[in-house]
Order: structure tokens, then C-alpha cells, then sequence
């Protein structure tokens, strides 16, 4: 009978530091057969380890339709990602995942596309950002709402040029006031607030939010001002995980599994959720 | 089929079971405390108890347990899974409330995906209970609809006859198996209805009124009244056959590891508590709540079982007295006055 936890051994090819304390590795499968067999969907996570320190949660920061590696953002904060930090490059990590749901992007074509991510809360996104820009002609206009702290904060900062040079993105980034620098060129102000000031058509448009419990907290009731139907808001959520599989007994709000059920939810699913997020 | 066991044959039943490969697990006394543990006598068994003080959870879900284990050289991860872990054994003496907890859990352990150390310990061990013949206070089976001689989980069923006589019935192939393979030690049963001697067990809620309520009082006070003494211990999460919530961890030398997963509890504030110092369960109200949620509501709606098989084992460990049965009660009659 197989393991369910067992990881994959992955090769860290490559490392990009992004902001303080924010790394992204790519991975590469060590056996080449797990590599070819192994598929995944914008949305779902997975666990990463280091071996003697244990496991730690996040996104696949990836595209699906980049087929020849996986990519991870992470943030120094714990014991994992502390050891995760001290890697190099031909380091070895272990991999359990994809595991949960998906964003339904099939549903989403034809349709006006607006992500809006705050902070480390872009990698979940960037998934599914990059996965719409690679079937670009499925989609309507595409706008991207991006925040940090300070300037320095925002992460991918070579993709968010790349996204800014082109002509079919519409990329709207800004730090909280005291976080810009003098060449600064974006705006100057707190995500919900040039969410409202950018304000997206929500007609036919579909809305992809991540970010703080706070951001979301007062940005969802300005997409509702803007005229977006709960059904027409997905976030992803986060929350302490062991197995990723339904069983450790942890990630529930009320009875719903986070990392089962979820993590790619309607703002219309979550506001039938008990308040304990 | 139905046999009869004599209490003198114990020896020549876990001596016959030895020979056969199995290791036998019964409820053994050491000190004041009735454990089931491993017996290699029938003279250690200890059938004098009401309830042993830990639960037959540990036997499939042990308190920590290897998932796997990795060796470390210089650039190189090697991965090896253990092995030998599901031991050929028999459970006598199990309670009928500890044998029903077996089946519920299978749903957690099999659904979407198997846990295979859940899995294959199940398949190596053959369960024997022994009906109740006496039940204490905190004992409410009969709430959770089980009785003290249910056969649900178990694959031999023993309910006392006399002083020293057993009513062997079989309750699953496994059992049948178990029985035939040591005929001389059990005679067959003499004509006419025995005397079951099984003990009665106060019911003292009635579970339909409890789920009801739960759908509808998640934000109601009761919850902090109910978690006011609470210390936080997780005792009550231990010693409970239905708890299966669990941690990973690594633990290693230099070039050497295993992977583990712990026992760990719904009670304990590091449960849920988020890298960025957020934590969704932060106060005890909040954790208590999560605990009679998931028993009573949660795992009802995902898996169709309530997760208690009323064998009082949290009550009675409690150290701030806190009583599973007295605040079900105190529920239904919520519940009763709605209507």
C-alpha cells in the first residue's frame, strides 16, 4: 500500500531572492518518471520539507503550463523556512502535493479578469496570473492590483515589469504610504483603497483576491461597492496544516477542510463560513 | 457462531494465540491503573475494572509512530519506509464503546485517500470484547447509541455467563477464523437461553437533540461557560479512542532521520496557531467548542457517525472535573426548550 506521506525528492535548480526574507526556488523532480507523471492545477499547495527540520505549507507559485519544473515563494518566518533559506542550489528538498482544489479558470473564459494580491499573498496568485497570460486569448482584459509595504517588499519584482511593458495587462502596483522610495512610480496607498480608485468594471469580470485577513477584510465590501457578486469574488485562504489530506484534524472552519474543500473558495462560500478564520 | 469460553482457559486461549503468532493485548494492572497492554499470560489479565485508563486507539494509531525515515549524505536524500509496523495481534478483553471507536475512525483514515498505518494495523489485529458487566457514572454508550454488549468493531464478542463462564459469539469472519483455529479451548453452549450479565447504562440525552442545536449555536455563550475551567491539558483528547488529530515532525541526528506522526489535540493552543502569529482558535471557548463540534456535528456531516463512543474516558481524567455528558445533557434540554 502506498505512503500518502511520502514526499517527491526535489533538486533546488535555481534560487531568486525577492524581497527581505522572501526566496523562490525551482524545483526539479529528482526521478525523472515522477516528473513526466506529475500534474498539478493553479490553486493547489503542497508541502515542503527539509529533511530533519519537517514540513512546511505553501502554494505552487508556478504555472501549470510551465511543465518543466515547480517554483515556491516563501517567507523566512519558522523553523522550516529558516532551514529552507540555508539551501543552495543542488540542495534536495521533499515535495507532497498537489493537494487541493483548483481556481476554475475553464469557467472563467470570455470573461474580464481582475486579481488583486497583497504583499507575500501574490505567489498563490502568481499561479494562476501566469496560467491565464499563457492562454492570454481566452480571457477579456486582464488587471492586476498589487501591494506591499514598502517597495522593497514587493516580490517578483522583474515579472511585475515584465506584466507593467505589456500592452494586454493592466498592472496597477502600490505600497503603503511611507514604503515608496523617490523613483518611485506606482501609487502611494493601502490595497482596498486603489482597488476602489482603480476601479475595475464588474461587468463579466471575474475578481481573484489574496492577501492579510485585514486586506481582505476591507477590500471586499469596495468590490461589492463596485458591483461584483459574492460569486464572482475567489480568494484562497491559508491556515496551519500537517497532512494536506484531510485527516491531521487541524485546517477546518466549521466544518469545512481547508486543505479538502479548499483552498480556492467564493467570497459567497465564505460568508457562510462560522467567523474563525 | 456462538461458543463458550471458560475463565480456566484463558491460559490455554493466550497460549494457544502465542503459538499461533499473535501478541496479545488485555486489560493488565499496574498499580491502581488497568491498562490494555501486552500480556504473555492469562494470569496478567485484569477483568475487574469498569473502563482501562487508555484507550485501543493507541494499538492502531500509536502515540508517536515512524512514517518514515531518511539518511542524509552530503547531497544525497535517501528515503526508507518503515516496515513491521502492523504486528499479527489479538485485543482481548477490549470494551464493546473502545471496539466501536475502530470503524468510525476507518472513515477518516480510508476517505479520499488511505492512511496505510491505520489501515494495515487494522487488518493484522483481530478484536475480542467483553461486554460490560458493571459501568460507572460517567459512562453514556447508551446516548450515543451503543449499548455495553454492542458488537460494532469487534470480530469476537465475550458476554459474562456466570462467575466463571463466557457466551462466545462471532461477530465477523476474522473472528470466526480466530475461534476455529483454537476449537479445544472453547466448549459448545449448553441448551436454553444463557444469563447475559451485562451491566445498564443510564441514557442520559437523547443525540437527535444535540446536532440540531449545534447547527444553530455556533456563536452562543455557552461555549465559555462550558470551557470557563478549562486548563487547556488535552488529556481529555488523549485518552479519547475517537481523537485522532496528529502532528509531523522530523526528528534527527546529523545524517539520520525519521519522520513521525504524534499524537496532538484540538485543545492545545499551538494547534492552529499560524507562522504569522495569527491563530483562529486563540482562546480555550473557541478550542472547547471545536472539540464537541467535531464530535457531534462536523464529523457527523462529512461521515455520517458521531466521533464519541460515550466510554467517559475524558470526564473521568479531566483535572478541572469538566463532564462530556453533563453538557450533552445540558445541550438537549437546549434544545428540547426551543420546541
Amino acid at each position: 500500500m502506498e505512503n500518502i506521506y511520502k514526499p517527491y525528492l526535489m533538486n533546488i535548480s535555481d534560487i531568486i531572492d525577492e524581497a527581505p526574507g522572501v526566496r523562490t526556488f525551482r524545483l526539479n523532480f529528482l526521478n525523472e518518471d515522477e516528473g513526466k507523471n506529475f500534474q498539478f492545477q493553479a490553486g493547489q499547495f503542497a508541502l515542503y520539507s527539509v529533511f530533519g527540520y519537517g514540513e512546511s505549507t505553501f502554494c505552487i507559485a508556478s504555472s501549470p503550463t510551465r511543465k518543466d519544473y515547480i517554483e515556491c515563494t516563501f517567507r523566512q518566518t519558522g523553523r522550516v523556512t529558516n532551514a529552507l533559506s540555508e539551501l543552495n542550489v543542488g540542495d534536495t528538498i521533499g515535495f507532497r502535493g498537489p493537494y487541493g482544489n483548483v481556481f476554475p479558470i475553464e469557467e472563467w473564459e470570455g470573461k474580464n479578469l481582475v486579481f488583486v494580491a497583497g504583499g507575500i499573498a501574490l505567489p498563490p496568485l502568481r499561479s494562476v496570473i501566469w496560467n491565464c497570460l499563457d492562454l492570454r486569448d481566452k480571457y477579456k482584459n486582464i488587471t492586476i492590483v498589487y501591494g506591499a509595504k514598502t517597495v522593497e517588499d514587493l516580490v517578483y519584482k522583474h515579472e511585475l515589469k515584465e506584466w507593467n511593458a505589456r500592452d494586454d495587462v493592466n498592472l496597477v502596483t502600490t505600497v503603503d504610504p511611507g514604503g515608496e522610495t523617490p523613483d518611485w512610480a506606482g501609487k502611494v496607498g493601502f490595497v482596498p483603497t486603489v482597488v476602489e480608485e482603480t476601479a475595475p468594471d464588474s461587468n463579466d469580470t471575474i475578481a481573484i483576491l489574496c492577501g492579510p485577513p485585514i486586506m481582505i477584510k476591507f477590500t471586499l465590501p469596495v468590490l461589492e461597492k463596485l458591483g461584483f457578486k459574492q460569486e464572482k469574488v475567489y480568494t484562497t485562504l491559508e491556515s496551519r496544516m500537517k497532512c494536506g489530506l484531510g485527516k491531521c484534524g487541524r485546517c477546518n472552519i466549521g466544518c469545512t477542510y481547508i486543505c479538502k474543500d479548499g483552498p480556492v473558495f467564493t467570497a459567497e462560500e465564505i460568508s457562510k463560513m462560522p467567523d474563525e478564520f | 457462531m456462538e461458543k463458550t469460553l471458560k475463565k480456566e482457559n484463558f491460559n490455554s486461549l493466550i497460549t494457544g494465540l502465542k503459538d499461533q503468532g499473535y501478541r496479545t493485548i488485555a486489560p493488565k494492572k499496574d498499580n491502581n491503573l488497568v491498562t490494555l497492554d501486552e500480556v504473555q499470560s492469562a494470569d496478567e489479565i485484569h477483568l475487574d475494572h469498569v473502563q482501562t485508563n487508555n484507550s485501543i486507539k493507541e494499538y492502531f494509531l500509536p502515540k508517536t509512530e515512524k512514517i518514515l525515515s531518511y539518511t542524509l549524505e552530503k547531497n544525497k536524500v535517501s528515503i526508507e519506509e518503515p516496515e513491521g509496523f502492523a504486528v499479527k495481534s489479538v485485543v482481548f478483553g477490549s470494551r464493546p464503546c473502545d471496539a466501536a471507536s475502530l470503524p468510525i475512525m476507518d472513515k477518516v483514515f480510508n476517505w479520499d485517500c488511505s492512511d496505510k498505518f491505520w489501515v494495515e494495523r487494522r487488518e493484522a489485529i483481530t478484536i475480542v470484547t467483553i461486554a460490560c458487566d458493571k459501568c460507572d457514572n460517567y459512562c453514556f454508550c447508551t446516548s450515543v447509541g451503543l449499548a455495553p454488549d454492542s458488537k460494532e468493531g469487534s470480530d469476537v464478542l465475550l458476554t459474562k455467563i456466570s462467575d466463571d463462564e463466557y457466551l462466545v459469539e462471532t461477530v465477523t469472519e476474522k473472528g470466526e477464523g480466530l475461534i476455529k483455529g483454537l476449537e479445544t479451548v472453547f466448549s459448545d453452549p449448553v441448551a436454553g437461553t444463557p444469563d447475559r450479565q451485562v451491566a445498564s447504562v443510564e441514557k442520559k440525552f437523547e443525540i437527535d437533540k444535540i446536532k440540531p442545536w449545534l447547527d444553530e449555536n455556533f456563536a452562543h455563550k455557552i461555549w465559555a461557560e462550558f470551557s470557563m475551567k478549562c486548563i487547556s491539558c488535552g488529556a481529555c483528547t488523549f485518552v479519547c479512542p475517537t481523537c485522532h488529530c496528529f502532528d509531523i515532525v522530523d526528528e534527527c541526528t546529523m545524517s539520520k532521520g525519521d519522520r513521525v506522526k504524534n499524537w496532538d489535540g484540538c485543545q492545545f493552543k499551538m494547534f492552529t496557531l499560524h507562522t504569522s502569529g495569527h491563530n483562529p482558535r486563540s482562546t480555550q471557548d473557541q478550542r472547547w467548542r471545536q472539540r464537541i463540534m467535531h464530535k457531534f456535528k462536523y464529523y457527523v456531516e462529512k461521515f455520517d457517525n458521531i466521533l464519541c463512543v460515550g466510554c467517559g474516558r475524558c470526564s473521568r481524567v479531566c483535572p478541572a472535573d469538566m463532564n462530556i455528558s453533563e453538557m450533552l445533557e445540558i445541550i438537549a434540554t437546549e434544545e428540547n426548550q426551543k420546541e
